[in-house]
């Protein structure tokens, strides 16, 4: 099942507010994309509005799958959820008063996802053991660093084909970071999911990623190969500090 | 004055009565426990079921546990109905807190009139082969018309209990008020869970009727005595837990039969509150609370 994601000239904003000014950005079957931008420049307004959250309010935002296209704006988070993109939102969004496998389960609502929940759920537990020695602990008593693998870990029992992760890094330890990367990165290469990552951190996400996408000001600044965005003017200036 | 069997049968009946207590709790559990809405209206739903139950029962002979068995789907539309309105009167413009208890205050009252100007304030009951029966273990008499409602009761809240706990739209509900936001991204629309929530929740009120009715008479006024206790095993329970609802209801019952008993009956529904305030002093969130 071929399927690509395509953002075409897309305006967005918050009331009178434009936050997104014409972005153009493609993540193809089976890439890891990395969304790179500093905090406030319009990251998670992008990503939401592929999920529905945030209407656009010029553009295109199209899934091609198996030939056909789907326009997915004006259509409803969980219409979206139904077409295999899953996102794991900014603040992990946990249900902190269930338990960590009550989460996991929620996670595989959407029909398309029922079928394969126990091997989702091995994998999930293969890929953050701590998972599972926590089963029946509440999501809200988890530390951060675990409550963030739980999140993805819920993203993934969707059975998604395209994953949106919003700064999987944020208030991680670096060797968390490194794990949680280092599991995106298994899945992609072991599912062939298709991932676009929103992320601050440069060094991690070019670690994984196949592409990437830098945005300053709501605007695509730069798009390139992970080795040019590491040898490109404006990553020395805005991530690399040089 | 004090003796044993007298105790005995006092806690029997007690542990009976939380038992019928727990089926006429569930429908707050689900609305107040874990939607938020402050449902004012589910007793009077409970004496209305109760009502319904006794038509059928005076005019056709029908057993009060399968007139209230088959009212459930009408009260399950009911219930989508009421939520529906709700939601689009208060909950989706965000003014849910105060206005949304002054609209099931109204609707109590609505629904209170109506079974006034139907059925009077006369006394009401029903008749069973059963109802007057009892089975004696020793010295202490388990009489039919508490026995069966405890067993109904406790059965109610088992099936509750396994749908929230092992399906998906179960799973959905608990999760719901605690961020409907993060629902939808699991592929669910919260208005619709929600609403699934507050028509199961307002079915068992027909059950919970036919229980009612089956214990003793009925007016339609009775429903007044249930809000608070209602409520009070809800908090108690730890909002929303249905094995806490259970565990509540059966230590109210307990409560009110052994002060019935040694106090005199007027202290019934005082005992309600005496439990949940000092339950509350020691644990805030509840017995069960998450
Ligand atoms: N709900 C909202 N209402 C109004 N303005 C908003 C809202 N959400 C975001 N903004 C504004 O839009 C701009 C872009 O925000 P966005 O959250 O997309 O940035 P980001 O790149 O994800 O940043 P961060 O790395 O800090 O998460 C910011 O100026 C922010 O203040
Ligand atoms: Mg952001």
């Amino acid at each position: 099942m071929a399927s690509r994601l395509v953002i075409r000239d897309v305006d967005a904003g918050y009331g009178a507010v434009r936050v997104l000014h014409g972005v153009s950005l493609e993540v193809r079957e089976g890439e890891t994309v990395a969304l790179l931008g500093t905090n406030g420049n319009g990251k998670s307004t992008l990503i939401n509005c592929i999920m529905g959250i945030v209407r656009p309010d010029a553009g295109e935002i199209t899934l091609e799958r198996d030939g056909q296209r789907m326009e997915l704006i004006g259509r409803a988070p969980e219409e979206i959820v139904h077409l295999g993109i899953t996102l794991v939102p900014e603040g992990r969004r946990l249900f902190p008063k269930l338990t960590v496998e009550e989460n996991l389960l929620l996670g595989a609502f959407r029909d398309g996802a029922r079928r394969d929940i126990p091997r989702n759920l091995a994998f999930c537990f293969e890929a953050f053991p701590v998972l599972q020695s926590r089963r029946k602990q509440l999501a809200g008593n988890m530390s951060g660093g675990e409550q963030q693998m739980l999140a993805i870990g819920r993203a993934l029992m969707a059975a998604p084909t395209i994953l949106l992760v919003d700064e999987p890094s944020v208030g991680l330890a670096p060797v968390l970071v490194n794990r949680v990367i280092a599991k995106i990165k298994e899945l992609k290469d072991r599912y062939r999911l298709t991932v676009l990552m929103a992320e601050q951190n440069f060094n991690q996400a070019t670690k994984i990623a196949d592409r990437g996408y830098i945005i300053v000001h709501g605007q695509i600044a730069f798009s390139g190969a992970t080795a040019e965005l590491r040898e490109h003017e404006l990553v020395k200036k805005y991530y690399l500090g040089v | 004055m004090f003796s044993l069997d007298l105790f005995l049968n006092a806690l029997a009946a007690g542990v009976l009565l939380g038992g019928f207590y727990a089926a006429v709790s569930l429908g707050i559990a689900v609305s107040f426990g874990l939607l938020d809405i402050a449902n004012l209206a589910h007793p009077v739903f409970v004496m209305f079921g109760a009502y319904l139950v006794y038509t059928m029962n005076s005019r056709f002979g029908m057993d009060p546990i399968l007139a209230g068995v088959l009212f459930t789907p009408l009260f399950f539309v009911l219930g989508a109905l009421l939520y529906q309105l709700y939601y689009a009167s208060f909950e989706r413009k965000g003014a849910e807190s105060l206005r949304g208890l002054v609209f099931f205050f109204g609707i109590l009252f609505i629904v209170e009139v109506g079974l006034l100007l139907q059925f009077g304030v006369d006394y009401r009951l029903v008749e069973a082969r059963y109802i007057g029966e009892s089975l004696h273990l020793g010295p202490v008499g388990l009489p039919f018309r508490l026995l069966i409602p405890c067993v109904a009761g406790v059965s109610l809240t088992a099936l509750l209990y396994l749908f929230l706990s092992r399906t998906f739209y179960g799973r959905a509900i608990q999760g719901v008020a605690q961020d409907a936001f993060a629902l939808r991204l699991m592929g669910a629309n919260p208005f619709k869970v929600k609403r699934l929530a507050f028509a199961l929740a307002s079915a068992t009120a027909s059950v919970a009727g036919a229980l009612l009715i089956m214990i003793g008479p009925v007016e339609p006024a009775m429903n007044r005595e249930y809000i608070g206790r209602a409520f009070a095993v809800t908090v108690l329970g730890g909002m929303g837990s249905i094995g806490g609802t259970l565990v509540a209801a059966l230590m109210l019952g307990v409560a009110e039969s052994l002060t019935a008993t040694f106090y005199g009956p007027a202290w019934g529904v005082a005992v309600s509150f005496g439990v949940l305030l000092l339950a509350l002093a020691v644990r805030p969130s509840g017995l069960f609370g998450r």
